[in-house]
C-alpha cells in the first residue's frame, strides 16, 4: 500500500510539467491527504449570496456538463470519421475534425470545473472531503492518470489529423479516436464510483466503519453504479448530439455564404437524428436504475418517485414533451427543403393531433394544483374524469405513441426524395403501415387493460408496450432499407434551405437535454437527503435539507446558461480557428 | 364562408375550441351524460390550452407558405393605414387585458392559497405502534392467513360503521355527514388513485398514524384524521382494511420486489 | 443581432422552465430532528433511540428474534423481565442481562452472548434497556440513571489492557469464552450457521482474521442464507494477540 502510493506521487510529480491544468488537479488532490488533522467539519462561502452549497452544486454542475460535452462529442466525432473512411466521403472527415477542434478547448474548461470543484470541495467539506480520499484515493489516482492519457490522446488525434490522412496511418488515426473513448469512458466510470457510492454505500458500511478499511472494490462496484454508468453513457450520446446541433445551429445562423450554410445545416441535422435516436433508448436504462434504487432502498425509491420528488417528474414530463415537439418540428420543416416530401404535408397536422394529446396526457399532473373551492369540487386533489390521465397506464400510452409518432416523422424524411422501384413497394408500404398499426393498438391495448389489473401485472404491461414500438421500429427500418435499394430520386436535399427557426428549434432542443440533464442531477442527489453518504455520513451543515424545486431550477438555470455562455465563446472560437486557416490557404 | 380557409382563424378556433372543451365540456357537459366530471383546476387548463397554442403554432410556422400565410393578418393589422383604428383599439385593449390579468393574481383573496401536498408520501420503514415497532416494509395483512373473510369483513364493516362513515361515508366516497366541514376532504376510497395504488401496510400506516403522524411533504396538513392506534387495536384496523377492500372492489398492490431481493441476498 | 436572438432563445428557453418549476407550490425536505441524549430526554425518546441502537450498532438482531439462538424480546420482554429473578426490577435485571449475560440464562439456550458494554457505550446501553422495557412493560429508566453512564461517557477512556503474552493464551479457551463455537464448530463441537473452523487450515492468516475482524464483506456461498448474522465486533473484543494466536491456530488446523 505504502509502496504504491509513493509510486503515484512520483509519477504525480512528473505530470506536474506536463500541462497547467493537470498541475491544478494533482495538487488539489494530494493537498487534503496531507491534511488529515482535526479541524472543522465544513468550511464558510459567502461570495455573491450563494452558500457552500451552491458553491459546490455549480462546479459539480458546470464540470459534469462539460465532461460529459468531452466524452459526447468524441463518440460522435469517431463515428462520423468512421463514416468518412469506410463510405468514402470527404465531408464526414471534415466534420469529425470540426468538431475535435471544439473538444481541445472544452477539454480545458472541463479540467477548470473539475479543480474548482475539488479546491470547493476539500475547503468547504474538509471533513467529507478527508473520509471520500480516504477510501478513494487509489482511484483518484487512477483518474489523474487517465485524464492525462485522455488529453493526450487528444493532442495526437488533433495535431495528427492532416499527417495521418491516407491509408492505414488513418486507420490507425481512427484507433486514436477510439482510444480517446475509452479513456475517457473509463474516467466517467471512476468518477461514477464516487458519487454512486454517496448514494448506495456497500450496505456493510456504518458510520463508525475507518474510510482505510473500506475495500475499494466494494466502494466502486456499488449498487447503483452500473446503472448510473449505462445510463450516462447513452445520455452522453444524446448530450453529445444535441452540442453538435447547437453548434451547428450557431453557425448556420451566423454564415455568410449559402456553401457553409448547407454544411450546417447537414451537420445539424445529424446531430440531431443521433441525439433523438439515442434518446428513445435512454428510458430503459432509467427504468434499470430506478429499480436498483428502488432495491437498494425503498425509502430512497418512494422518496424519488412518491415523495416530495413527485412533482419532479411533471416538470420532467414537461421538458420531455416539448424535446418531442420540437424534434418533430425541427424534421417537418426540414422536409421544405426536399423534393417529393410535400405529399406527406397532408398528415403533417394528425400526426402533430397525436402528438399535442400525447403531451397533454404525459403531462396531466396525478395531484393537481388547486385553491381551497377547486379542490372541493374535485373532491380532493384529484379529478375525477382527468384523473383516469394521471397515472402509469395512460402516461406509458401516451410516451409510447409518440415515440411511435416521432419515428413515423423520421421515415417520411428518409423517404420524401426517394421512388422506389422494387417490384414488391406497394406490398412493403402497406406492411410498414400495417406494423405502424399493430404497435399502436398493442400500446393502446395494454394501456387501456391496465386500468383492469393490479400494479405488478401493470407494471408487465409496460414491458409489451415498449416492445412493441422497439420492434415496430426495427421491422420498418428493415423494410425500409430493403425498399431503398436502387431507387429513384425525386431530387437532391437542398441543405442550408432551411428558415432561421429551424435552427433555433435545435438550439432549444439542446437548451432542454442540458437542462434536464441538470434537473435528473439534482433528483438522482436529492434522494440522498441529509446524507453525505446515505445513511452512513450525516450532513451536520446548515444546508442539510433538500431544496423545492423552485430554488433548485433557478440553480440549474444557473448553471446551463454559464455552461452555454462558456459554450458559445468556444463555438466562437471554433469559427475564428477555421477562419485563420481559411485566410492562410488565400494567402 | 372563405375566411374559415385563413390559417389565422383556423387557429384561434382551434385554440378556442380547446378552452371550451378544457373549462366547460370536461366540467360541466360530461356530468349530464352521467360520467364522473368535475370542473378543472385553472391551473390545468392553462397548462393544456398553452399546449394546445403551441401545437397550433408548430403546426403553421412548419410550412414556408403557411407561416407567410398565417402571418399575415397580424402584419397587416400592424402596418396597414386602414387598419389604424383597428390598431388602436388593440394597443389599449391588450395592455388593459394584461393589466386586468396581473391584477386578478395579485389581489388579495380570502381562499387559501393552492397548495401542493403529497397525497400518499414515503412511508417510513418501521412506524411504532402504541410503542411497539412494526416493520412496515414487507408487512402483509396478518389476517389473510387466518379465519375467514366473511369474518373479518363483518367485523370491518362493524368497525368502518361505528368510527368512520361520519367522514368517509357510507359509500366509501369520502362523502359522510362531516365532509364538507374538512380541508382537505376525506379520501375516497372508490378512486382509482386511492386504494388500488397502496399496499395493506401503507394503509394501516395511515389509519394508525393519521393526520398527526403525516411526514412533512404531507403538509401544509390540518387532516382531522386521529390516530386510531388510540382507539383501535391492530387487528380491528387490519380487518377494517380487509372491509375496505371488499367493498370497494379494489385489490391491494402487492411487494413487487420481495421474490428477488430474497434471492439476492 | 443574430447572437442576440441566440441570447435571447436560450434565456427565454430557461426562464420558461424556472417559471414552470417555481409556479407549482414548494415542498422542501427538512432535516429529520436528530434526538440527543440529555438529562431532558423522555422515556419514549430513550424508547425509540434504543429501538436504533437494538436494529442497528448493537447488533441485538443477530441472535434475537433469529430462532433457536437467543429468545425472542420483541413485544415480550418488558413483561417477563420482572418475574424472572425474584425481587429484582425490570430495570436492574435487564442492566444485568447486557454487561454480565452470562449470569442469567434463559433456559434452553447457550451462554454465548457477550458483555455489551465492551462495544456499547452506558448511555447506549440505557437506551437499549428502556427500549427492552418499553417491549410489554412500562419505561422506568430515568435521567439518574443514564447520568451516570454520560458522564462516564465524558471521563477519559480507561487504559487500553496490557499486552498479552502470546505464550499465555490459549485459543480452545479463548474460542469458547468468546462464544465462537455458537455458530461455527471445532473439532465435532458447535454449531453449523458459519463454516466450520476445520475449513480454515492452511488459508492465507491475513484472510482469516479479515474474516474475524471485518467478517461480513464476504460470505462462503454455503452459508449465503446466514450473511450478515456475524457480529462485527470480535475485532474490538480480542487483544492484538489474542486474535494472532487465534488465527494461527485456525490456520494450522488446531495444532
Amino acid at each position: 500500500m505504502r509502496v504504491q502510493q509513493t509510486v503515484a506521487v512520483g509519477t504525480a510529480k512528473r505530470w506536474l510539467k506536463r500541462g497547467a491544468w493537470l498541475s491544478v488537479l494533482a495538487l488539489a488532490v494530494a493537498v487534503p491527504l496531507l491534511a488529515q488533522v482535526p479541524g472543522p467539519d465544513y468550511g464558510e462561502f459567502g461570495i455573491f449570496g450563494l452558500d457552500r452549497r451552491d458553491a459546490v452544486w455549480i462546479a459539480a454542475q458546470l464540470h459534469l456538463l462539460f465532461a460529459a460535452f468531452v466524452l459526447g462529442v468524441p463518440m460522435f466525432a469517431v463515428v462520423i470519421e468512421a463514416i468518412g473512411i469506410f463510405g468514402g466521403d470527404k465531408k464526414y472527415d471534415k466534420l469529425a475534425k470540426e468538431f475535435t477542434r471544439l473538444l481541445l478547448v472544452a477539454y480545458s474548461a472541463t479540467a477548470i470545473w473539475g479543480a474548482i470543484l475539488v479546491f470547493f470541495l476539500s475547503t468547504l467539506y474538509p471533513r467529507f472531503w478527508v473520509y471520500l480520499t480516504g477510501i478513494f484515493a487509489p482511484s483518484m489516482w487512477l483518474y489523474a492518470v487517465m485524464f492525462f492519457a485522455e488529453s493526450f490522446t487528444l493532442y495526437l488525434y488533433y495535431y495528427g489529423w492532416d499527417a495521418w490522412s491516407k491509408g492505414a496511418a488513418k486507420k490507425v488515426h481512427w484507433v486514436l479516436g477510439i482510444l480517446l473513448n475509452v479513456w475517457g469512458t473509463i474516467v466517467m466510470l471512476i468518477a461514477n464510483s464516487w458519487l454512486t457510492f454517496m448514494m448506495s454505500p456497500p450496505p456493510e458500511l456504518t458510520a463508525d466503519t475507518a474510510p482505510q478499511s473500506v475495500k475499494l472494490w466494494s466502494a466502486i462496484a456499488n449498487a447503483t453504479w452500473m446503472p448510473i454508468n449505462i445510463h450516462r453513457l447513452l445520455a452522453n450520446v444524446v448530450f453529445g448530439g444535441a452540442i453538435v446541433g447547437a453548434y451547428a445551429a450557431y453557425r448556420f445562423l451566423t454564415s455568410e455564404t449559402d456553401e457553409e450554410r448547407a454544411h450546417y445545416d447537414w451537420m445539424g441535422y445529424t446531430g440531431n437524428f443521433i441525439a433523438i435516436g439515442a434518446l428513445i433508448v435512454l428510458p430503459f436504462a432509467g427504468y434499470w436504475l430506478g429499480r436498483e434504487i428502488y432495491e437498494f432502498s425503498q425509502q430512497m425509491g418512494i422518496t424519488m418517485m412518491g415523495g416530495f420528488m413527485s412533482w419532479l417528474w411533471i416538470i420532467q414530463a414537461f421538458l420531455i414533451g416539448i424535446l418531442f415537439l420540437t424534434g418533430n418540428y425541427y424534421l417537418w420543416i426540414g422536409m421544405g427543403r426536399i423534393p417529393g416530401a410535400e405529399r406527406f404535408q397532408p398528415y403533417i397536422k394528425y400526426m402533430l393531433l397525436v402528438l399535442v394529446i400525447g403531451v397533454i396526457v404525459w403531462a396531466t399532473p396525478n395531484t393537481m394544483i388547486a385553491d381551497r373551492d377547486e379542490i372541493a369540487a374535485m373532491g380532493g386533489q384529484q379529478h375525477p374524469f382527468l384523473g383516469v390521465l394521471g397515472v402509469m397506464s395512460a402516461k406509458n400510452t401516451a410516451v409510447n405513441l409518440m415515440i411511435l409518432t416521432t419515428f413515423l416523422s423520421f421515415l417520411m424524411y428518409r423517404q420524401a426524395n426517394k421512388r422506389p422501384v422494387v417490384s414488391w413497394a406497394k406490398a412493403g408500404t402497406v406492411l410498414q403501415f400495417a406494423a405502424f398499426a399493430v404497435a399502436a393498438a398493442v400500446v393502446l391495448f395494454f394501456g387501456i387493460r391496465g386500468y383492469f389489473v393490479t400494479a405488478i401485472v401493470r407494471i408487465g404491461f409496460s414491458v409489451y408496450q415498449v416492445a412493441a414500438v422497439l420492434a415496430t421500429i426495427v421491422f420498418v427500418i428493415g423494410i425500409d432499407v430493403a425498399m431503398s435499394r436502387g431507387a429513384e430520386s425525386r431530387g437532391e436535399i437542398q441543405w442550408g434551405k432551411m428558415p432561421p427557426r429551424s435552427q433555433y428549434a435545435l438550439l432549444i432542443l439542446a437548451v432542454t437535454f442540458t437542462w434536464l440533464m441538470g434537473l435528473m442531477g439534482f433528483a438522482r442527489s436529492g434522494i440522498r437527503q441529509h446524507w453525505h453518504v446515505y445513511e452512513v455520513i450525516r450532513d451536520t451543515s446548515e444546508q442539510a435539507f433538500t431544496p423545492a424545486l423552485g430554488p433548485a431550477a433557478t440553480m440549474i438555470s444557473i448553471c446551463v446558461l454559464i455552461f452555454f455562455g462558456l459554450v458559445g465563446m468556444i463555438f466562437w472560437l471554433g469559427g475564428l480557428a477555421e477562419k485563420s486557416v481559411y485566410e492562410e490557404k488565400d494567402a | 364562408m372563405k375566411g374559415l380557409r385563413h390559417p389565422f382563424l383556423q387557429g384561434a378556433i382551434v385554440i378556442a375550441v380547446g378552452f371550451v372543451i378544457f373549462k366547460y365540456v370536461i366540467g360541466y357537459v360530461l356530468p349530464v351524460f352521467g360520467i364522473a366530471s368535475a370542473p378543472v383546476p385553472a391551473s390545468v387548463v392553462f397548462q393544456y390550452t398553452l399546449t394546445v397554442l403551441v401545437g397550433v403554432l408548430l403546426y403553421m410556422s412548419a410550412e414556408e407558405s403557411r407561416w407567410e400565410k398565417f402571418r399575415e393578418p397580424l402584419k397587416r393589422t400592424m402596418v396597414d393605414h386602414d387598419r389604424r383604428r383597428l390598431r388602436g383599439v388593440l394597443m389599449v385593449a391588450i395592455p388593459a387585458l394584461v393589466g386586468w390579468l396581473a391584477y386578478q393574481n395579485v389581489k388579495p383573496s380570502f381562499g387559501a392559497p393552492a397548495t401542493l401536498r403529497s397525497v400518499h408520501p414515503a412511508p417510513p420503514n418501521q412506524i411504532t405502534y402504541r410503542g411497539l415497532p412494526i416493520e412496515l416494509r414487507g408487512l402483509e395483512n396478518p389476517l389473510r392467513h387466518s379465519g375467514t373473510l366473511e369474518e373479518h369483513v363483518a367485523v370491518g364493516r362493524a368497525i368502518y360503521t361505528k368510527n368512520c362513515v361520519p367522514c368517509h361515508g357510507d359509500r366509501l366516497d369520502g362523502d359522510g355527514h362531516f365532509a364538507g366541514a374538512f380541508n382537505p376532504i376525506p379520501a375516497d376510497f372508490t378512486a382509482p388513485g386511492t386504494l388500488p395504488q397502496l399496499t395493506e401496510s401503507f394503509v394501516f400506516w395511515r389509519i394508525a398514524k393519521g393526520g398527526p403522524g403525516l411526514p412533512q411533504e404531507g403538509a401544509p396538513w390540518n387532516s382531522a384524521m386521529p390516530a386510531w392506534e388510540n382507539i383501535l387495536e391492530q387487528d380491528e384496523i387490519w380487518a377494517t382494511i380487509i372491509y375496505l377492500y371488499e367493498q370497494s372492489g379494489a385489490s391491494p398492490r402487492t411487494w413487487e420486489a420481495e421474490g428477488e431481493e430474497g434471492a439476492e441476498e | 443581432m443574430t447572437n442576440l436572438k441566440i441570447l435571447f432563445t436560450v434565456i427565454a428557453t430557461l426562464g420558461v422552465f424556472t417559471f414552470v418549476a417555481n409556479v407549482i407550490p414548494q415542498v422542501q425536505s427538512a432535516v429529520p430532528e436528530e434526538i440527543i441524549l440529555t438529562e431532558d430526554t423522555t422515556p419514549e425518546e430513550l424508547a425509540a433511540i434504543g429501538a436504533e441502537v437494538y436494529a442497528g450498532v448493537g447488533g441485538c438482531t443477530a441472535c434475537h428474534g433469529l430462532g433457536t439462538r437467543a429468545p425472542d424480546l420483541v413485544g415480550v420482554v418488558g413483561g417477563t423481565c420482572t418475574t424472572r429473578v425474584e425481587g429484582q426490577s425490570c430495570k436492574d435485571y435487564l442492566w444485568e442481562s447486557l454487561v454480565n449475560p452470562t449470569a442469567y440464562i434463559v433456559e434452553g439456550f447457550a451462554p454465548i452472548m457477550l458483555d455489551q458494554s465492551r462495544t456499547l457505550d452506558g448511555a447506549q446501553l440505557w437506551t437499549l434497556v428502556a427500549f427492552l422495557e418499553s417491549q410489554g412493560g412500562e419505561v422506568t429508566v430515568t435521567s439518574d440513571d443514564f447520568a451516570a453512564a454520560l458522564a462516564a461517557a465524558d471521563a477519559p477512556p480507561p487504559p487500553p489492557p496490557a499486552p498479552v503474552d502470546p505464550a499465555d493464551i490459549d485459543p480452545r479457551q479463548l474460542m469458547v469464552a468468546q462464544g465462537c463455537l455458537a455458530c461455527h464448530s471445532f473439532e465435532g463441537e458447535g454449531q453449523q450457521i458459519g463454516p466450520p473452523f476445520e475449513a480454515l487450515r492452511g488459508l492465507d492468516p491475513e484472510y482469516v482474521l479479515r474474516g474475524i475482524v471485518n467478517p461480513n464483506a464476504d460470505t462462503a456461498s454455503d452459508f449465503a442464507a446466514f450473511a450478515g448474522t456475524m457480529p462485527p465486533t470480535f475485532g474490538d473484543l480480542m487483544s492484538e494477540a489474542e486474535l494472532s494466536v487465534l488465527v494461527e491456530f485456525f490456520v494450522t488446523g488446531g495444532q
